[in-house]
């Protein structure tokens, strides 16, 4: 799903000026009907964050308070203080996820660039090839890998999930897809100064590539950051887990643990996310900007 | 910055050639690594009876005569289908009505508010929606059955009872992914020209006919797009599950993946699971063709 939040993005012009008409009845309902609907989207959000700062024995409270009605942050404060090593378990998740969307920006902006810009043998075939690999579902290919992983002794190791994650062929797709639109008087005139390809790439390529590489950063680190198949599959010591796995394990058997503590470690889970939709946010209204100057 | 050191002096078109697989090098690498071979790979031990003490032996076809006796199997398959089945029709609809009601008129401010609101939970991980949708979903202690209470409605055992605890997993997918619909739907309409809409209105049409007319046939590959995307998700679903149910109660919500899983990792009989995984593999391959096949007859692309 992430690998096609590329798509909605970058169109976000606003709707076109329809006909002056009144208000009509039409209006009304529309208004309502998505009103409800937004509400109905926030409410568990806002359970969650209530109940995060309550105290454990009112969590269960009928009617449920969709307002905080104390704060009680030292809730969160006591994953920290959990069987579950919560600080190990979100470094863990954020050094596989800064390493796998790295590894992509670099392995994916190269080859993208090579497809898109470069004269090779067999180049088209090679692309297409890499494109059809996304309709293989990781279930298919994760038996063979997880015998190789185990093989190389990778297993409860951070490598075993960082490894296949730094290649994406949509993310060379994506990445192709901008490196072609870019003028080739920009490449010729490099040419003529004596630039070699490499040099086109890193000096004229790349840093015009911001808006492709923030996109393509922001749908991996969701991606990875989320992720939560291939970590049950490969890590399974408390100290090697990621923050999902360890969230999942917090709740308990059939839903036994903690509900204050457990959604103050959901928030805390929550927010990078948040900054990060923050950030894309702003980043898709300034590209909105731009390409308005320019037009 | 001298960079002609890391290439041999070659002429200008191979040089070009050079780079070119230079640079694609570390991506093929992962590619052959982590997709072909493993693919390849998987097929092999899907006629292996496999494992990993004794070594494996080749057994033919019989992983996958097997699979037709395997009453649990059907049942996941079937329970896959079924959440499919809604979980489509729903996260496409719902998308679609809501981007239909965004993109009537609206303050700027309120549209964006919205579209942000729907969209987020798609950001957040399965588990931690489903963590916290467990609490929601409690029998007795639940917001929802308090708040359907209200209206009248007897507690209902969301998680404990077959029926309800697939409806569960399909409410929670439709809440967490709607708002993708939305989006790109959202994305569609405003690629619409306004000036079809002024030009059938000049000629009389009515709202409805706008809609079905205009909205609708324009917007087509955009329903494809969607449809596909949205098909191929909902077949492999697997983290809401393994965390909201963990396929229970019994087998009423176990997934064909979530199956393949605890064959694979749980019993370790991996050649019975990679045949299984293998079935589900052509099962999106043959969709993916189809759907881009009727495509071609009912979508319009402009």
């Amino acid at each position: 799903m992430a690998k096609t939040q590329a798509a909605a993005f970058g169109q976000t012009k606003p709707a076109p000026v329809k006909r002056r008409k009144p208000i009509g009845i039409g209006d009304i309902i529309s208004y309502t009907i998505l009103t409800i609907a937004a509400i109905l989207v926030m409410m568990p959000l806002a359970w969650m964050f209530s109940t995060s700062l309550r105290p454990t024995q009112e969590s269960f409270h009928l009617p449920p308070a969709w307002l905080p009605t104390e704060f009680r942050w030292e809730n969160y404060l006591a994953p920290f203080d959990s069987s579950v090593p919560f600080v190990d378990l979100f470094i863990n998740s954020m050094r596989i996820t800064v390493a796998v969307t790295l590894g992509q920006l670099v392995t994916c902006s190269l080859a993208g660039y090579a497809f898109a810009r470069l004269r090779f043998p067999g180049r088209d075939l090679l692309f297409l090839l890499l494109l059809a690999s996304l309709m293989v579902p990781f279930q298919v290919t994760i038996i063979p890998i997880f015998l190789l992983m185990r093989d190389l002794g990778l297993i409860d190791d951070p490598l075993a999930i960082i490894l296949p994650g730094l290649i994406n062929a949509f993310g060379v797709f994506l990445m192709r897809q901008f490196f072609k639109q870019m003028p080739q008087e920009l490449f010729d005139a490099a040419r003529v100064d004596g630039a070699g390809h490499i040099r086109s790439f890193l000096q004229i390529a790349l840093p015009l590539a911001g808006p492709a590489m923030a996109t393509l950063g922001i749908i991996t680190f969701n991606a990875t950051w989320n992720a939560y198949f291939l970590p049950l599959v490969f890590l399974n010591s408390w100290h090697k887990m990621t923050l999902p796995q360890g969230i999942a394990l917090l709740t308990g058997y059939m839903g036994s643990g903690n509900p204050s503590v457990v959604m103050a470690a959901v928030t805390m889970a929550i927010i990078p996310v948040l900054i990060v939709f923050i950030a894309a946010q702003r980043w898709i209204i300034e590209a909105l900007t731009r390409s308005g100057l320019k037009g | 910055m001298q960079m002609t050191g890391l290439i041999p002096e070659l002429t200008p078109r191979r040089r070009e050639a050079f780079v070119g697989y230079l640079f694609i090098l570390p991506t093929y690498v992962g590619f052959l690594i982590f997709i072909l071979y493993p693919l390849v790979e998987s097929m092999r031990i899907s006629f292996q009876e496999f494992s990993l003490l004794r070594g494996s032996t080749y057994i033919g076809l019989e992983n996958y005569a097997q699979m037709f006796a395997d009453g649990r199997l059907r049942i996941a398959y079937i329970n896959t289908i079924i959440f499919t089945l809604f979980a489509v029709f729903f996260n496409a609809g719902i998308g679609l009505l809501l981007a239909v009601m965004l993109n009537r008129r609206l303050p700027v401010l309120m549209r964006n508010l919205y579209r942000s609101i729907f969209f987020f939970p798609v950001l957040i991980a399965h588990t931690y929606i489903a963590v916290i949708w467990r609490f929601l979903y409690q029998q007795d202690t639940g917001v929802i059955n308090y708040y359907l209470g209200l209206f009248g409605v007897e507690p209902i055992p969301w998680l404990s009872n077959t029926h309800w605890a697939m409806a569960a997993i399909i409410i929670l997918d439709v809440w967490k992914n709607t708002g993708f619909a939305m989006l790109v739907f959202l994305a569609g309409l405003q690629s619409i020209p306004n000036e079809y809409y002024e030009a059938a209105q000049l000629d009389g049409a009515n709202e409805r006919q706008l809609f079905f007319r205009i909205t609708i046939p324009l917007l087509s590959p955009t329903i494809f797009f969607i449809l596909v995307i949205f098909m191929i998700g909902a077949l492999q679903v697997f983290d809401t599950i393994i965390v909201l149910t963990a396929g229970g109660p019994g087998d009423a919500t176990r997934s064909v993946v979530l199956y393949v899983y605890e064959i694979a990792f749980r019993t370790f009989n991996m050649g019975y699971a990679a045949a299984v995984s293998m079935t589900l593999f052509a099962i999106i391959l043959v969709l993916t063709a189809l759907q881009f096949w009727i495509s071609r007859r009912w979508v319009h692309y402009e």
